[in-house]
């Protein structure tokens, strides 16, 4: 129990002191998981308003094949980028294994069809007059879609902040393809799995609270836009 | 005449029920008209035809003379502008609700400021420029909705019924609004309504709607059944009608209210339809006097206010009603 105890007030004591390796993990990890979700909130975000006006066939099966991915293991998108990247890969040319462009990558295909499903929900959670009073007005294609945005943007900006924290706390793909490289792609998740290996029990436990911390912000801003008052 | 519209053989199917069956219709342009019909008669779906954001099941629609194939290019979008049952206002003020309709419709900003002061002024919603939709009452909201329907000056203004769930206070406004909207700007207005009588207070000309179907009659003594030769039974009457064979597949009837003859003993006449009954209600109806008497089925009947102090008519007389069989619209 002392153990715990001891490494509970060191980890303290390495985030109150704003311990430079602890605070480089933070913000490798959250610059990495911020790219990812602006990159994935510009294509999933149009492509679920897009996808939520056209009325086709095969429209309810690409519906199920996005809520499949949803729950797709990170492992499983890891192990595919590391096959493409791998020196012998198709992409290998590129450099991209071992980078954070490679986290980047994993992290928004990781996250596309959660925020793409999130945004299909908006659309149709929203009021039903709001698409034919748009076309009404003589809304062409983009302005709709634009307006669609707008006027649904708290729905919106809760399935970016969802696929913020879903990225920040990925671990799977992050090590594959990041390879745990201290100040380049360490990221909060993999210097958990890593320190912890290690016997550095207290920085792995600094990084968790302060995972933890990011999580609550993150819930609480969710809670925030989806307070019944909220206009 | 110009004709705003004129659609041919228009079908409308929801989920293989034909709702809406048109096989000829021209609407005249720079008119106010009413499109009159019972709930679930069609004037909604007649009306989102008319703005191109519904499509027909099959048939032809054409705008001012031209065909429309598949949507509207931005000019002929500009030329309407719809105003649902139910407006919709976006986040955002009553100004920027306009401002916004203007720059969908691609109208340059400079042009923005003097079509949003016209357009509060018509609605007379200049003191609702900055409020949000959420802090209108029904009626304030739907005078903004219109005002930012005739913010780019469309030249056809379609409403879907403007009255519905408002105060009398908040009609008498509308009413007047719509009628000078109508006259000063040259343009064809098209309302739908329930109520015949205002209607005919602010419409040049009324489209009246029975499931569907177009019908020349007033929508007043509208019966429902079926035939059996030329005889037509409503399930409580039976009503003598000049059909054709062909007709005999129709389940409508109506009976001009001014070709029913009310007395008070039974008359002998060539008249092939004579019913007794009882007088239910008096009531005055643009000048002349309506009165609804009930033979089993209820009868509108209109005499003039000279008529009624003759005949000295009160209610729960006993009433005798004669029309000729060619008194009968089918449809």
């Amino acid at each position: 129990m002392s153990y715990f105890i001891e490494s509970l007030s060191a980890a303290t004591s390495l985030i109150i002191n704003l311990d430079h390796d602890v605070y480089q993990v933070v913000s490798t990890s959250v610059l990495i998981s911020l790219a990812a979700s602006l990159i994935a909130a510009v294509l999933a975000i149009p492509a679920g308003v897009l996808f939520s006006l056209q009325h086709f066939r095969g429209k309810a099966i690409i519906q199920h094949l996005l809520n499949t991915l949803m729950a797709m293991p990170t492992v499983v998108i890891g192990l595919l980028l590391y096959g493409l990247f791998s020196r012998l890969g198709p992409l290998g040319n590129l450099g991209l294994l071992y980078t954070p462009s490679a986290i980047i990558i994993a992290e928004t295909i990781l996250i596309f069809p959660i925020m793409m499903n999130l945004a299909i929900t908006a659309v149709s959670s929203a009021d039903p007059r709001l698409i034919p009073t748009l076309i009404s007005l003589g809304a062409k294609p983009i302005p709709l879609v634009i307006h669609i945005i707008r006027a649904t943007r708290l729905a919106m900006i809760a399935a970016i902040v969802t696929g913020f924290g879903r990225a920040i706390g990925e671990v799977g793909a992050a090590m594959m393809l990041g390879g745990n490289i201290a100040g380049l792609t360490r990221t909060m998740t993999t210097a958990i799995a890593l320190e912890t290996s290690k016997g550095e029990f207290e920085l792995g436990l600094a990084l968790g609270l302060l995972l933890l911390i990011i999580a609550f912000i993150l819930n609480f801003m969710l809670s925030w836009l989806h307070r019944p008052s909220h206009d | 005449m110009t004709k705003a519209y004129r659609l041919k053989n228009i079908n409308v199917h929801f989920q293989q029920k034909c709702v809406l069956n048109i096989p000829e219709l021209n609407i005249p342009a720079q008119k106010c008209i009413a499109l009159l019909g019972a709930n679930g008669a069609g004037k909604s779906t007649l009306l989102h035809l008319l703005a191109f954001t519904l499509p027909a099941s099959s048939g032809e629609i054409s705008l001012f003379g031209q065909d429309i194939k598949n949507k509207l290019n931005s000019q002929q979008r500009r030329k309407i502008a719809f105003v649902s049952q139910h407006p919709y206002l976006l986040p955002g003020s009553v100004e920027d609700n306009i401002k916004l309709s203007l720059t969908l419709q691609g109208i340059p900003k400079s042009q923005h400021r003097a079509l949003i002061d016209s357009a509060l002024e018509q609605t007379n919603t200049v003191h609702l420029a900055a409020q949000t939709a959420t802090s209108l009452s029904g009626g304030e909201l739907k005078r903004v909705a219109i005002a930012r329907a005739i913010a780019y000056q469309p030249e056809i203004l379609l409403l879907d019924e403007p009255f519905s769930h408002l105060d009398s206070q908040h009609i008498q406004i509308l009413e007047s609004q719509l009628k000078l909207y109508s006259q000063q700007n040259n343009t064809t207005v098209i309302f739908s309504t329930h109520d015949r009588l205002r209607a005919m207070t602010i419409a040049e000309e009324t489209i009246n709607l029975v499931e569907g179907t177009i019908t020349q009659s007033p929508l007043l003594n509208v019966f429902h059944g079926t035939f059996e030769q030329q005889l037509f039974h409503t399930g409580k009457l039976s009503i003598n009608t000049n059909s054709s064979t062909q007709q005999h597949q129709a389940h409508h009837i109506a009976i001009d209210p001014q070709q029913i003859i009310i007395s008070t003993v039974a008359l002998k006449s060539s008249m092939r339809n004579n019913f007794k009954g009882r007088l239910i209600l008096i009531a005055e109806d643009a000048g002349t006097v309506r009165l609804t008497v009930d033979c089993g089925e209820q009868f509108h009947v209109t005499i003039s206010p000279e008529s009624l102090h003759q005949f000295g008519l009160t209610i729960g007389n006993t009433v005798h009603l004669s029309f000729k069989s060619t008194a009968v619209t089918v449809f």
